[in-house]
């Protein structure tokens, strides 16, 4: 992919496999140009004016309209092809992570044996949540959690690769597009804001905690997630790029941090993958690590505004293993997180559009972020 | 490349009771949707777009051992349409054909280890009781 900063943790394509990732990026590229917007097309000049000769209404909400177009031919065949697209691109990953397996894995622990910055630290006695071992989220086999031999960082080079082609690239060189949005944000709504100790919640391969480690040099910045295998990436990778994390094996709704730990609590879309219950306890434990006057930051992905918007976003909802993103869609998140503990003056729900190209949009044209918001109160 | 993991594990695997190299998973946990009210047509399209990605990946490595060769100048012209394995090369375009085939029907062999892996274990972990719990 053209920009991809091809650092030592990612294995080098052979001829075949960098054709099959090629093929992927067309095919993957046609379909949210040429393909994905004809849903739109197809919704207002067919389906919605039949819905309305027959009901004498449009449809009111994302459920009638999922009854009518998911009936639709174009529709049905432009699924099909955009999970085909999903499915291929992982093996096209997966293919040369596994030619160069033993590689990756001696280069990972060539870094934690050696000289490095930050630290890694893993809990093999850590329950899976359900949610990450009911489906593995965005159908990589394996999901985030799965050690397929020992000292395993398959699936976060699996990761790694496989969000920079499922963006077409549009996540930057190093996948750092949604820590540099939240980055933007903190600079430009909360300028004064100097944290000391930052927590990124699920960071999975650590491409947003790095951003925030670059960011914010000064500061200790702390890594989370539940699968071993990203971790142990995240932190070779971390020490690869030059960045100071600290990386923990650790589940977001109870960590082992102190009360009052940090000035700074993160994720980037991390919330929707979890479950209704997990969502309340990460926000009380947000709430309980956050020190007086410490922020609370959770970007989000569009949820769309119209029927039909808000219908083709959650189409990763059901066809790519985001189980819990549909139900995201009907949560008020304000409302969990005063459930979490958090007072009405605490919390706010912003909407950010960053001063970023983004080339490639699978589901929409039109990109916003929201980001849940929260200043503890107190005096820093 | 299947015949290239084919060829390693051969070569690296002398006792009998030596342990199967360990593959990483290419099929993701989780519910199949079904597209089309005939699950026929679900298999067909992901076979046909299986077969575009292969002849794509074909094409690519065709133009470029055409390029190297020309480059090279050890290609003449008519050259490949004269050619014919031999037993060894014929052997090992078996073993590359045979693999590709087994991919393209992975959609039919999904069915029956999907019928295989219920009637076995039981139902697998609903996702969406995961999530609402």
């Amino acid at each position: 992919m053209k920009g991809f900063k091809q650092h030592a943790l990612l294995p080098t394509p052979q001829h075949d496999e960098q054709a099959r990732q090629d093929f992927v990026g067309a095919l993957r590229g046609h379909l949210s140009a040429r393909v994905m917007p004809g849903n739109y097309q197809l919704f207002e000049r067919r389906v919605a004016p039949r819905f309305e000769a027959e009901q004498g209404r449009p449809p009111a909400d994302e459920q009638e309209v999922r009854e009518s177009m998911t009936r639709e031919p174009y529709y049905q065949f432009w699924s099909a092809l955009q999970r085909r697209s999903q499915e291929l691109l992982w093996e096209s990953v997966i293919d040369p992570t596994e030619r160069e397996w033993q590689t990756l894995i001696d280069k990972s622990r060539g870094v934690r044996s050696a000289r490095r910055r930050g630290s890694l630290r893993l809990n093999p006695d850590l329950p899976l949540p359900r949610y990450h071992a009911a489906a593995d989220i965005h159908l990589q086999p394996g999901g985030y959690h799965t050690d397929f031999r020992a000292d395993d960082v398959a699936a976060g080079a699996i990761y790694d690769k496989g969000i920079n082609l499922y963006m077409g690239g549009a996540l930057g060189s190093e996948n750092d597009l949604m820590g540099n949005t939240l980055v933007a944000y903190l600079r430009e709504r909360h300028p004064t804001h100097q944290p000391k100790k930052i927590l990124d919640l699920g960071c999975a391969i650590g491409n947003s905690t790095v951003v925030w480690a670059k960011a914010f040099p000064k500061s200790e910045v702390h890594g989370i997630d539940v699968g071993a295998p990203v971790l142990r990436y995240a932190h070779a990778r971390a020490e690869a790029l030059g960045a100071k994390v600290h990386f923990s094996q650790q589940n977001a709704e109870q960590t082992d941090f102190p009360d009052e730990s940090f000035d700074l609590v993160i994720s980037h879309i991390v919330l929707h993958e979890t479950s209704k219950s997990a969502l309340v306890r990460i926000l009380a434990e947000c709430r309980r690590l956050l020190k007086p006057g410490g922020l609370m930051l959770h970007l989000e992905i569009p949820r769309g505004r119209t029927p039909i918007e808000k219908f083709m976003h959650n189409w990763e909802s059901y066809n790519n293993n985001e189980t819990f993103s549909r139900y995201m869609t009907r949560i008020d998140l304000l409302a969990e997180a005063r459930k979490a503990g958090f007072t009405q003056r605490e919390i706010a729900l912003e909407e950010f559009v960053p001063k970023m190209d983004i080339a490639q949009m699978n589901y929409t044209q039109h990109f916003l972020w929201k980001i849940l918001v929260a200043r503890k109160a107190g005096v820093v | 490349m299947a015949t290239r993991k084919m060829k390693r594990s051969r070569k690296s695997a002398p006792a009998a009771t030596q342990a199967p190299a360990p593959r990483i998973a290419r099929v993701a946990k989780g519910k199949k949707p079904q597209y089309f009210s005939d699950p026929a047509i679900d298999k067909l399209l992901w076979m046909t777009v299986t077969l575009m990605e292969e002849l794509s990946v074909t094409r690519d490595r065709l133009d470029a051992v055409e390029r190297l060769l020309a480059k090279k100048r050890v290609l003449r012209a008519n050259e490949i349409d004269r050619w014919k394995p031999d037993a060894k090369s014929a052997t090992e375009r078996d073993v590359r054909r045979k693999a590709f085939v087994d991919r393209m029907m992975r959609a039919v062999h999904a069915e029956l280890d999907e019928v295989l892996r219920t009637s076995h274990r039981g139902a697998e972990d609903d996702p969406v009781a995961a999530v609402e719990s």
